[in-house]
């Protein structure tokens, strides 16, 4: 059950964190918090798994990261979005939207028949 | 956009190159979140203890998401290729032994592999260091006598304006000289005159000082040198102050106006030369077409293809013997590229043959390594099985063995390289000339390219049988026989079986070609035809045309050293003549007979001729078949008289007594034109090893035509000779301090440096003996010690229930009979082949192929023998109840 969720989740997680960056540049703290609050804790996470997702997506160049200090006063590592980010969260999204209006007509259409 | 695409860059470098720090960030990254997370749960009212295991629960597994993050820091396949690398590395600790023995295996293999192809690289395929060298040939006037003559100073002329297929030419004469600078004595210095264009055709410039002037091409203005680097260096301290001084050659004063650049002393083509001279064309002996001295080249104009090129060279031959038959009826002009030129006509096919032989080598090595790997393979062929069993990929199951066998030949490479340098360093020590003249092998890029496919090409082939093994196993089989029922499979032991077999054939063939260079150059060196090297010295001198002038000068000297070295204690008799007896005769002369009809001008026979003084004959030992030798009779005004050969008494004067009849000489004038036969000698042959086209020889006295590049010969008393080279040397300074003598050694001695390439051949073909030898035991050895180990139980068995030592003896040495019977069959084909290209590569050398592959064949079979003996006997001695209880 566990494994499943964790599968659904890996997908889309990139999506959430570069989502969750357009607003500006956030430690990874902050992106756990961001995407609980806007997901209205509906997709839970293990905090942990931010991270490995974090560093992947910068090796790919989508976003960058910077030292900075937090507001609690520590330093903290913030991650923004790239250009090449940019135009990559674009592109997920439609993909996204594609494939769940596609999911959403079948569904429907196993419901009316 | 490009900040940012040099940020990422940056932050990939770091990922590879700065992990400490990169770990550091990472784990203080996560340790915030996790604080964090602490204090959100503090603040929420937990205790200390709760909000740290609530904080962990919700955080995740910290060390699985550390690797994930690592994981992400690499590009994937490079990380799996090092996951692969890093397991292979660590699989190969586990067993140094066979890790240590496999990495010696194939340095040696690929080491005596790229040892070879440096030779080849360096004499065959390295480029002459001259500018543009594909469009240099050399050019030569072949003679039924020597098919790279030189040409005449008069043809050389008109060469030069006839054939315009070579935007220019070079020519040059060997000199014999003696050099001394300011304050020393002199020495000789092997040299040359140079035409004009000698430089400027191969587009060299001098590193120091100038180059010659035309106007320097004339008599008495030519007394300028230029030095080569190595004579520079060892002779002049490599100071540039010695431009404009003047040093003495031939005892007359000469300016040095410059240094060559180090490219010109390649050893291939002049590194012999210690200094250049301007060729003074006036001299008189330049307007005899007779004299054909000139040794020349040509730079073929743009677009010039060689082939169009020797056409031209051709045709101007033809014109020339047209024009000049009495000199040229059967010269024909031909060129050679100047790369080509500077391989040697058999450098191409022995060096080929020695990457061949030494591949042999590399090839026993795999096979004895593919036997290591399979054992190694089939001992874990439980684990090969499971893994299978539990869905490994056939990728998956042969990734590891490949890389094992990677880093065991890249391994095996490095040491390679490293014998590749010691190589280099040995033939530079041993190939080091009395002048100092050396071959410097350069380890270049070729070589590193070589070595590296020559280690990917092993790695291919020695893991190809493991890898089968591991591809074809049968799962079931092994699982349940627990590892021991695979390694009896019919196919695996027959694929083994052939390894072996394969390797003792390399084996005999590699042993069977050393045999027969060996005993052919030994044979070679012994047969001494018409002289004995036995307690003989002989050395070399130059009078100097400053000191000695005249042919009077000359003689005088010439009898003072005759009259006082039989006087030295040790010695029982000297001589001097023009060449020695084992060593090239460079003159050769025409003739015909007084009294008979002239042969067709231009066809007359020639003979190598030798210039002796009376007690020649009895010193080098050529005997004196009829007639008499020289004596005082021979003396300077007398008239002149020859000896002759036993061939060229028997040819030209079949049905005859030579004696008596008179020779007439083409190229000689006044009285040493017409010369009576009176004695006839035994013929004579020179020590190198291919044909020897001088067939007819002649002897005049040395005091009708005292030369001034001497030989001398004195034969001692004493076994020892080397101890009278000192006495010989005060003598001789004693008679001229300036008297430059060279060579100054036993015969045994000059002539092993005269053929020292046959002598590297020989010490490299019996190192590729050796080493097959002991690396085919070895694999014999192995395998038969591995058979028994696997037979452990069968032979405890069959020793329970009676057999003797000897019926297991027999069992064991009767599986090693066929595999040994195989390997023989092809190991003397193999040797027949190889036998034939030695007697193409050196025509003159004895042969004795089937005696050599007898006694070859007879020295492995002894070696498989006792290599399978141990393990026989072993199994004897097999303790039954011990091996059944093991079972």
């Amino acid at each position: 059950m566990d494994k499943v969720r964790k599968e659904l989740l890996q997908g889309t997680l990139d999506l959430l964190i570069l989502k969750a960056l357009t607003t500006g540049s956030l430690h990874g703290w902050d992106i756990a918090k961001r995407i609980a609050v806007v997901s209205k804790d509906r997709l839970s996470l293990k905090q942990g798994s931010l991270y490995p997702a974090l560093h992947r997506l910068e090796g790919r160049g989508w976003i960058a990261a910077e030292w900075g200090v937090s507001d609690a006063g520590r330093s903290a590592k913030f991650y923004r979005l790239t250009s090449r980010g940019r135009r990559q969260l674009e592109k997920e999204i439609s993909h996204w939207q594609s494939f769940a209006a596609a999911m959403t007509a079948v569904l429907k259409m196993e419901e009316g028949a | 956009m490009t900040t940012e695409r040099f940020h990422w860059m940056r932050t990939v470098l770091r990922r590879w190159f700065r992990r400490g720090r990169q770990e550091a960030e990472m784990d203080a990254e996560m340790q915030f979140h996790f604080d964090q997370l602490v204090a959100e749960f503090r603040a929420n009212g937990m205790s200390k203890a709760e909000a740290r295991s609530a904080a962990r629960r919700e955080f995740g597994t910290a060390d699985v998401y550390r690797e994930e993050v690592r994981d992400s820091w690499r590009p994937s396949a490079v990380g799996d290729a090092l996951r692969d690398l890093r397991f292979a590395a660590r699989s190969l600790r586990r067993t140094p032994g066979f890790s240590v023995l496999a990495i010696i295996t194939l340095g040696l293999g690929i080491g005596a592999n790229t040892g070879m192809f440096s030779v080849l690289n360096e004499v065959v395929l390295r480029p002459v260091p001259f500018v543009d060298p594909e469009r240099l040939d050399s050019i030569y006037r072949a003679t039924p006598q020597d098919p790279q003559g030189n040409v005449s100073a008069l043809e050389f002329a008109e060469l030069k304006t006839a054939v315009d297929h070579y935007e220019s030419y070079g020519a040059y004469v060997y000199l014999d000289a003696s050099m001394a600078p300011p304050g020393e004595p002199a020495d000789i210095a092997p040299a040359a005159e140079v035409t004009a264009g000698f430089l400027s055709t191969l587009g060299l410039q001098p590193r120091l000082g100038r180059s010659f002037r035309p106007e320097e091409a004339s008599t008495g203005r030519n007394h300028v040198v230029l030095l080569s680097e190595r004579c520079w260096q060892n002779r002049f301290g490599g100071r540039e102050d010695v431009i404009g001084t003047t040093v003495r050659i031939n005892s007359q004063p000469h300016e040095i106006i410059g240094v060559l650049p180090k490219a010109f002393s390649d050893w291939r083509l002049f590194g012999w030369m210690d200094f250049l001279r301007p060729m003074d064309l006036s001299d008189a002996r330049w307007s005899d077409r007779r004299h054909t001295e000139f040794r020349v080249y040509g730079r073929r104009a743009a677009g010039v293809t060689p082939s169009d090129a020797a056409g031209a060279i051709a045709a101007f031959g033809e014109s020339r013997a047209a024009a000049f038959p009495d000199e040229n009826a059967e010269a024909t002009w031909r060129t050679v590229l100047l790369q080509d030129a500077a391989a040697g006509p058999n450098g191409p096919l022995v060096l080929s043959m020695l990457v061949g032989l030494s591949g042999f080598v590399v090839l026993i090595c795999c096979s004895n390594l593919a036997n290591f790997l399979l054992a190694r393979t089939m001992s874990r062929s439980r684990e090969l099985a499971m893994r299978s069993a539990l869905g490994a990929s056939r990728g998956q199951l042969l990734r590891p063995l490949l890389w094992e066998s990677l880093l065991l030949s890249l391994g095996g490479a490095v040491l390679a390289i490293w014998m590749a340098y010691g190589f280099a360093a040995w033939l530079a020590v041993r190939s080091t000339a009395d002048n100092g003249d050396r071959v410097e092998m350069s380890i270049d890029a070729n070589v590193f390219f070589w070595t590296l496919a020559c280690s990917l090409f092993t790695t291919l082939v020695f893991s190809l049988a493991p890898s089968l093994f591991a591809l074809r196993l049968n799962l079931n089989q092994t699982l349940k026989s627990g590892g021991r029922g695979a390694t009896d499979s019919p196919g695996q032991r027959r694929l083994r079986q052939a390894l072996i077999a394969g390797q003792f054939a390399l084996a005999l063939v590699l042993l069977t070609g050393a045999t027969v260079f060996i005993r052919g150059l030994d044979a070679l060196n012994a047969q001494q035809i018409g002289w004995r090297s036995d307690r003989l010295i002989t050395a070399a001198f130059l009078l100097s045309e400053g000191e000695y002038p005249d042919a009077a000068s000359r003689r005088q000297l010439h009898q003072e050293v005759l009259e006082r070295l039989p006087g030295l204690p040790g010695i029982a008799s000297a001589s001097l003549a023009q060449y020695q007896p084992f060593l090239r005769w460079w003159e050769q002369n025409k003739f015909s007979v007084v009294g008979r009809p002239p042969a067709e001008g231009g066809r007359e026979p020639a003979a190598g001729v030798n210039a002796v003084s009376p007690d020649y004959f009895d010193t080098v030992a050529t005997r004196i078949i009829a007639g008499r030798a020289f004596d005082d009779r021979d003396h300077a005004g007398a008239t002149h008289r020859i000896i002759i050969n036993e061939t060229l008494a028997r040819t030209v004067f079949p049905n005859e007594n030579p004696i008596g009849q008179s020779l007439h000489w083409l190229e000689a004038d006044g009285a040493a034109a017409n010369t009576e036969i009176i004695g006839v000698a035994e013929d004579v042959a020179y020590i190198y090893p291919e044909a020897n086209p001088v067939v007819f020889q002649a002897y005049r006295s040395l005091a009708q035509s005292p030369p001034a590049f001497i030989t001398l010969a004195a034969r001692a008393t004493v076994a020892d000779p080397a101890l009278l080279i000192g006495e010989i040397r005060n003598l001789m300074q004693d008679i001229d301090p300036d008297l430059p003598v060279t060579n100054l050694k036993t015969a045994t001695d000059r002539i092993a440096r005269e053929n020292y390439q046959l002598g590297v051949l020989r010490d490299l073909l019996s190192m590729f003996a050796i080493l097959g030898l002991v690396l085919a035991s070895l694999g014999i050895y192995g395998m038969i010690a591995r058979l028994v180990a696997q037979r452990h139980g069968e032979f405890g068995i069959r020793i329970a229930l009676g057999a003797t030592a000897g019926n297991i003896n027999r069992l064991v040495l009767a599986s090693s009979f066929w595999m040994l019977l195989w390997g023989a069959t092809l190991g003397i084909l193999g040797g027949i082949g190889i036998s034939k290209l030695l007697q193409v590569g050196f025509p003159n050398m004895p042969h004795a192929p089937v005696s050599s592959m007898t006694v070859a064949l007879a020295v492995l079979m002894g070696v498989a023998l006792f290599a399978s003996l141990w393990p026989a006997r072993r199994a004897s001695a097999i303790d039954p109840c011990e091996a059944l209880r093991t079972d």
